[in-house]
This record gives C-alpha cells, sequence and structure tokens, in this order.
C-alpha cells in the first residue's frame, strides 16, 4: 500500500486543550467531569465538559465548529501548514453527528406556538456544516465531506480521507471528528437506559453504563510524496482502515462482533499487519454493559488474553461523532510517546469479558496500535497506526 | 464504474418503471397542503402506501419514513441488477443526505416537550439519529460490507459517488449501493418557504434561473455500481469532477441540470450550457432537493441504456437555452450532470453508454 503519513495532531477533550495538556491528564490520571453547565436541565448524569475553548476559535452559537477549529489548527501548526493550504490539494473530512441536525429546541417551541419562527437557527445550521465551514476557514480547496456515522463518525471519517488520499484524489487530508454536548442526545442516552450515574468504569464488573462528553480529534495525513516535497517528515503513518457492519440492530451490537471483526480483520489486512505486531489497542470502551462485553470478547478472540489495552472515555466521556477523531489522536500519540495510561475507571475484571485494561500507567514498545469504534446501527470501524522507529 | 442497477421513490411512486412513466408523459401537479398558519403551499410528498412492502420492511416497524424510501430503493437497486446470489459480504453501502432524519428528530423534540426529558421515547430517539435509515438498509437487505452515511447540503450525492469509486477500486468492497434520500417534514417545508421563493403555480422553472421557484419533494435514489457487469447494465460513470472541470470541454451530448429553486439564483448554470449540446432539468417531476442531483442523474442512466431522450417537463424558456424538448429515440453517448452550489462551485458527474468489454 502507498504509505500515508501523519504529520499533525490535534485534540481538544475533557481531559486537555491540546496535546500537552491531554497527556497531563493522562499521565495523573485526572478525570474532569461534573455537572452539566451548557445547558439547562433536570437530568442528574455526569458528563465531560470541555471547560475552555480558546478564544480565537470561539465562534458563538456553533460550539461543535468552535472544538474542532481548535484541533484543526493545533494539527495544521504541527504539520507545519498554518500558513495556507491553497498551493496544495487538501481535502476535509469530518464525522459529526449533534452538528448535522437542526435540533434548536428553541426554534421548533416557536415554531410549535405560533407557527413561524425567526430562522437564526437555521441559518446557523444552514452555514454550519462541519467539513465544508472547516474547507472554507482553512483555504482547502479538495474534497470535502461530513460523515454522520454515529459513534464511528471520526474512525469513518479518517478511512474516507485514507481513501481519498490512497485514489489520488487529494494530497494532503485534515479528517477527524467533533462534537459538543447537547441536550438532546443527553437526553435520548438517558432513554436508553445506558448512562451512568458515576463516573464511567470501561470494562468493569461493576460498570454502570457511559458519560456523555465532548471534544474534536483532528489528524492531518500526507502521502509520502506530498510531505516529502514538502520536506515534511513524520514518525507516525496510518496503515489501514476496515469497516464492517453487524446488520444485526439499531441500537445493540450483534453479541458474536461480527462487524467488528471484519473491520479489525480488514484494517490488519489493510496494513500488512499481523495481530500479534499490535502493541496495545485503544478500544472503543463506552462501558455499557453490552459495548464492553462484546467489544472484550472480540479483542480477546484477536489479539489474545495477553492484550495491552485501554479505554480512553474514562478521561472524556463519549464524545460520539467526536470520539473516534480524538481516540486516533490519542492512539497515535501513545504510539509515539511509548506509554498508554491507564484506562481510568478501571477496577475489577468481569468475567464475562475476560480481559482487563490497564490499570496504570504503561509502556508500550512496539511499532503497532489499532483503535477501534462500534456505533450505533451496527457500524464497526478501526484503524492501525504505525510508528517509524528509525526516525 | 458501472450502474448496475437503480432504485427510486419518489412523488410519482416506487421504481425505475415509473419514473420512466413519469420522464415521458411530463410535469403533473404537486399536492397541496396547509402550513401552520394554514397556509396552503405546494409540495411533492411520497405517498405512505408506496411504503408498505411487508416482506422487505418487516423487520422494521417502527422505522420513519426516511428509512423505509432508504431500504426500498436500496432494495430495488439490487433487484433491477438481475444479479442473483450476489455476495452481500462484498456490498458496501453509503448513504448520502442533507437533512437526514429532521422529521424524526422534530418528534423526538415534541417528546421532550410534551412529556419532559425523562420521558421521552428512546424508540424515537435511535431513528432520529442520522445512519438508522443506513443501518435499516444493511439489517433489511442483510448486508455485512462497510456502511457509511454523509451529509451535505450540496454535492452529498456527489461526494458518495465519488468514495464509491475510491472503495471499489482499492477493493474495498466489489459493490457499492450508494444513494440518497432526504424526507420533507413540515419544519422543513415551513424553512423552505420562509428562505425561498413558492412556485404557486406548482411549477418548479429550471431555466427561469432568476427569480427561481420552488416546491419541496422527497425521495430516494439508490445506484448500484460496481466495476463488473451485469445484464442489466444502465451506464458508466465515466467521471466526476468538483470544482475546476479539465472535462468541462468534452463534447457532451445532453447537460442535464440541477436548477430546482433551491438558490434563489441560478443563473450561475448558464455559461456551462452550450448553444450546441441540448439541456435538460427533471427537477419538476421529483421537487426541490438538495439530493435532487441522485435523481438527475437516474434520469440520465435510463436516457444511455434506453437510448431514449425525455423531453424537459416544464419548458419555460425566457433566455432561450437550447433546450431538450421531444421525447423519444436519440442516440446519446454521453451525459454532464451538473450541479452548483450557493458559492458557485460546480459538481459534474459525466455518464457514460455502457459499452459490452471485447470478448
Amino acid at each position: 500500500m502507498k504509505n500515508v503519513l501523519i504529520t499533525g495532531l490535534g485534540v481538544i477533550s475533557a481531559a486537555g486543550r491540546d496535546l500537552d495538556e491531554t497527556l497531563n491528564s493522562f499521565a495523573y490520571e485526572k478525570r474532569n467531569a461534573g455537572r452539566v453547565s451548557l445547558f439547562e436541565t433536570a437530568l442528574n448524569y455526569p458528563v465531560f465538559e470541555v471547560r475552555e475553548i480558546p478564544e480565537e476559535f470561539t465562534l458563538k452559537g456553533q460550539r461543535t465548529l468552535s472544538l474542532a477549529l481548535c484541533a484543526v489548527y493545533e494539527a495544521l501548526g504541527e504539520a507545519d501548514l498554518e500558513a495556507g493550504l491553497t498551493k496544495y490539494r487538501v481535502g476535509v473530512c469530518m464525522g459529526t453527528t449533534v452538528a448535522s441536525q437542526l435540533n434548536d429546541l428553541e426554534f421548533y417551541k416557536s415554531y410549535r406556538r405560533d407557527g413561524s419562527a425567526p430562522m437564526t437557527a437555521v441559518d446557523r445550521y444552514l452555514k454550519g456544516n462541519l467539513a465544508q465551514c472547516i474547507s472554507r476557514k482553512i483555504g482547502a480547496q479538495g474534497p470535502s465531506l461530513t460523515v454522520v456515522n454515529a459513534c464511528s463518525s471520526g474512525t469513518d471519517a479518517i478511512g474516507a480521507a485514507l481513501s481519498w488520499l490512497k485514489n489520488g484524489l487529494c494530497d494532503i487530508a485534515v479528517a477527524g471528528g467533533a462534537d459538543e454536548l447537547s441536550r438532546i442526545p443527553y437526553c435520548g442516552f438517558g432513554s436508553l437506559g445506558i448512562v451512568s450515574p458515576d463516573l464511567c468504569a470501561p470494562f468493569d464488573r461493576d460498570r454502570k453504563g457511559l458519560n456523555l462528553g465532548e471534544g474534536a480529534g483532528v489528524l492531518v495525513m500526507e502521502t509520502a510524496n506530498s510531505a516529502r516535497q514538502r520536506g515534511k517528515t513524520s514518525d507516525l503513518y496510518l496503515g489501514g482502515y476496515g469497516s464492517g457492519c453487524d446488520a444485526y440492530h439499531l441500537t445493540s451490537p450483534s453479541p458474536d462482533g461480527t462487524g467488528l471483526k471484519a473491520s479489525i480483520h480488514k484494517a490488519l489486512t489493510d496494513s500488512g499487519v499481523a495481530p500479534q505486531q499490535v502493541s496495545f489497542v485503544n478500544a472503543h470502551g463506552t462501558a455499557t454493559i453490552e459495548n464492553d462485553i462484546v467489544e472484550g470478547k472480540v479483542l480477546k478472540y484477536m489479539f489474545g488474553a495477553d492484550l495491552k489495552m485501554l479505554s480512553t472515555k474514562g478521561f472524556t466521556g463519549h464524545a460520539l461523532g467526536a470520539a473516534g477523531g480524538m481516540e486516533a489522536v490519542f492512539t497515535a500519540l501513545c504510539l509515539r510517546k511509548g506509554w498508554i495510561p491507564a484506562s481510568a475507571g478501571f477496577k475489577n475484571m468481569d468475567e464475562a469479558i475476560s480481559i482487563a485494561p490497564v490499570k496504570e500507567k504503561t509502556a508500550v514498545n512496539g511499532c503497532y496500535a489499532v483503535s477501534t469504534s462500534l456505533a450505533f446501527g451496527g457500524n464497526n470501524a478501526a484503524l492501525v497506526f504505525r510508528r517509524d522507529e528509525k526516525i | 464504474m458501472n450502474i448496475l442497477g437503480m432504485g427510486i421513490i419518489f412523488t410519482g411512486g416506487r421504481g425505475i418503471d415509473c419514473f420512466e412513466d413519469s420522464l415521458k408523459s411530463g410535469w403533473r401537479k404537486p399536492s397541496e397542503v396547509s402550513g401552520p398558519t394554514d397556509k396552503k403551499y405546494s409540495v411533492y410528498r411520497v405517498d405512505p402506501e408506496t411504503l408498505t412492502d411487508r416482506a422487505i420492511l418487516k423487520k422494521m416497524r417502527r422505522s420513519d419514513k426516511l428509512s423505509r424510501m432508504a431500504v426500498l430503493a436500496a432494495a430495488d437497486a439490487i433487484e433491477s441488477s438481475g444479479i442473483k446470489n450476489i455476495n452481500k459480504e462484498r456490498i458496501g453501502i453509503i448513504v448520502a443526505s442533507a437533512f437526514g432524519a429532521h422529521a424524526t428528530t422534530f418528534k423526538f423534540l415534541d417528546d421532550i416537550l410534551d412529556f419532559g426529558e425523562a420521558n421521552v421515547s428512546p424508540t424515537v430517539f435511535s431513528n432520529s439519529v442520522h445512519n438508522a435509515a443506513c443501518s435499516y438498509i444493511s439489517s433489511a437487505l442483510d448486508i455485512h460490507g462497510p456502511t457509511l452515511t454523509v451529509t451535505q447540503f450540496y454535492f452529498s450525492f456527489q461526494y458518495a459517488l465519488q468514495l464509491a469509486q475510491a472503495w471499489i477500486n482499492e477493493e474495498r468492497c466489489d459493490y457499492v449501493l450508494a444513494g440518497a434520500v432526504d424526507q420533507c417534514g413540515a419544519v422543513l417545508e415551513y424553512v423552505y418557504n420562509c428562505k425561498l421563493i413558492q412556485a404557486h403555480d406548482g411549477r418548479i422553472k429550471p431555466f427561469h434561473f432568476e427569480p427561481t421557484f420552488q416546491v419541496p419533494g422527497e425521495g430516494a435514489a439508490f445506484f448500484l455500481v460496481s466495476k463488473r457487469d451485469s445484464r442489466n447494465v444502465f451506464c458508466a460513470v465515466e467521471n466526476i469532477r468538483f470544482g475546476k472541470d479539465p472535462d468541462g470541454h468534452m463534447p457532451a451530448d445532453l447537460n442535464i441540470i440541477d436548477t430546482d429553486g433551491l438558490l434563489p439564483d441560478e443563473s450561475v448554470y448558464i455559461p456551462s450550457l452550450s448553444p450546441d449540446i441540448p439541456a435538460a432539468a427533471y427537477s419538476p417531476l421529483f421537487g426541490s432537493m438538495m439530493i435532487g442531483s441522485a435523481f438527475n442523474c437516474a434520469a440520465g442512466a435510463l436516457t444511455l441504456k434506453n437510448q431514449t431522450c425525455y423531453a424537459n417537463p416544464v419548458a419555460e424558456n425566457p433566455r432561450g437555452i437550447h433546450l431538450l424538448n421531444d421525447t423519444g429515440h436519440s442516440n446519446v453517448e454521453l451525459i454532464r450532470c451538473i450541479r452548483y452550489n450557493c458559492h458557485g462551485e460546480k459538481a459534474a458527474i459525466y455518464l457514460k453508454k455502457y459499452k459490452e468489454p471485447a470478448s
């Protein structure tokens, strides 16, 4: 396969406003969760909010876009592309959930009550398509696509961008995911009975469900030829992407993990990597009963019981369309740093899963890592990352 | 890449034959409905009776109209290809939309407002998630390949088709069901009518260009695409271009344009038309939709397969454009399907007559 370099990483979440803050939270097991402050609600589930978006990226009424821009510019900075993109063929592929829906409660209340409503929310929505907005902001002139694959959106967006690069549709791709914490999914996930009243505990025997979060994670990906022409090198590569559908149920994963197995298998094959070469897996690990059982069993089946694995959702909550983007960044970053953080919240192994995530900061030595995502609708996606030891 | 099969749900009914009948018979008046303040307006809605296929929809009793339209169109696309025992592990799905499950999202907001946050319906929430339609397609048709839902106000179908081509080139799958679906709920109709000029006589006038007139529409159009052949190949997708179009000078036999009143000024299309090439626009048959490109693309594919041109359903032509005015046999090799967005950027899908490979 053609080599695709990762020349930039950017992230914002409850764990930190950038890569450094995030690593600090990971290293010292800081879990910045609390009550919802972004909207009024009668519900009382803890969430992982981003406490402060740097002012230069803050756009009024467009929190998802603000989060995305924060991560995009950090990634562009690392890729030495801050000065402008107009001379390159750059694609933008972003995953989201909340930013794709006209779900403004005040607008709808007014429409229901009066048969009319101000168009402010509509205008914001129509002008707010995530990938298109980012393309315009950064001056990207290549393909632009907003992926709405529920909780695997960010991973699938990176996978779609990888296809663009491999097919010569662009030379550089800005890809990942972004989502804000919103009242609508907060109520929706509550109704499904899968939200924990306590801090989430992925893969733990006594887990009670997920916590919602928000944020953005973005990769700058680039063909080897483009990087060479710019004089840019990187120690990180995106090796492969796989996706498979359970075709089972709208909200529950297939109990035998059909789609997840297929997606991991495809991502490994794409990369030319054997399971035993993978040094760790950053699992989707939402901390719901069903997700963790299915995912844990599949990971054990595919990688063996000695696999080093973790879920970073104990630090960020489940950021839905952003999750795959953020976790791609975390995976790449951990591969580069040579350690993974404790899987926050995990204490006791669940015998029904029979594989345990790491309990403490752990050294990882290999060159390959995997990030997985499972989503509503039975979507499953996996990415394989490679670190080049020579650089 | 070839278009091996197509499935269409639109205001005129379900299926390619129905769509072709509509292309042949021309414009039909839309239905008239009352808005939130009892003001009347025109709309091209899909009759719910069209969506009652028990065999296909048996697993999705709780699904919404958007998902049903998508599933039936996707099922018909496979069926129309005539391929028996297609390997469903090797089919991918890409669903393009502009507004997704917005009608169900508003139903969920009704739940919050009427019953409180703690008493909302999990079923309604699940169906409001953007990729629900794609999920229903995979489970109803037992497809296990990669699945993706994309949303954009412009070019979502074109980008879906381009990604389908990339997946096939990479051998990520052998076939892709690439399609577009949108529903026209009451709130969206209200928004359309607030922001754009309604066609009070019910006629979208695609060659009026400015001012423009819209009639909201809804439906689904799906295409089974592959590098492979089938006995029913409709046409080949020769190219998909965005922005700068190096193929723009190619001597196409027909330009199909997506003018439908969703841009207040559509005169941006005029320079891409030629006095030497006839132009057609079929939006008056299915309504104004951000994903209307998929339906025009289907009309182009039928033109190439049947070697039959279909006259413009509404041919008011104040600018003297060279229009396609007659329905009948014609030798058509290449069709350019053109869409512009509100920033003056272009997407063009080039459809080419399928030629069987020399044995």
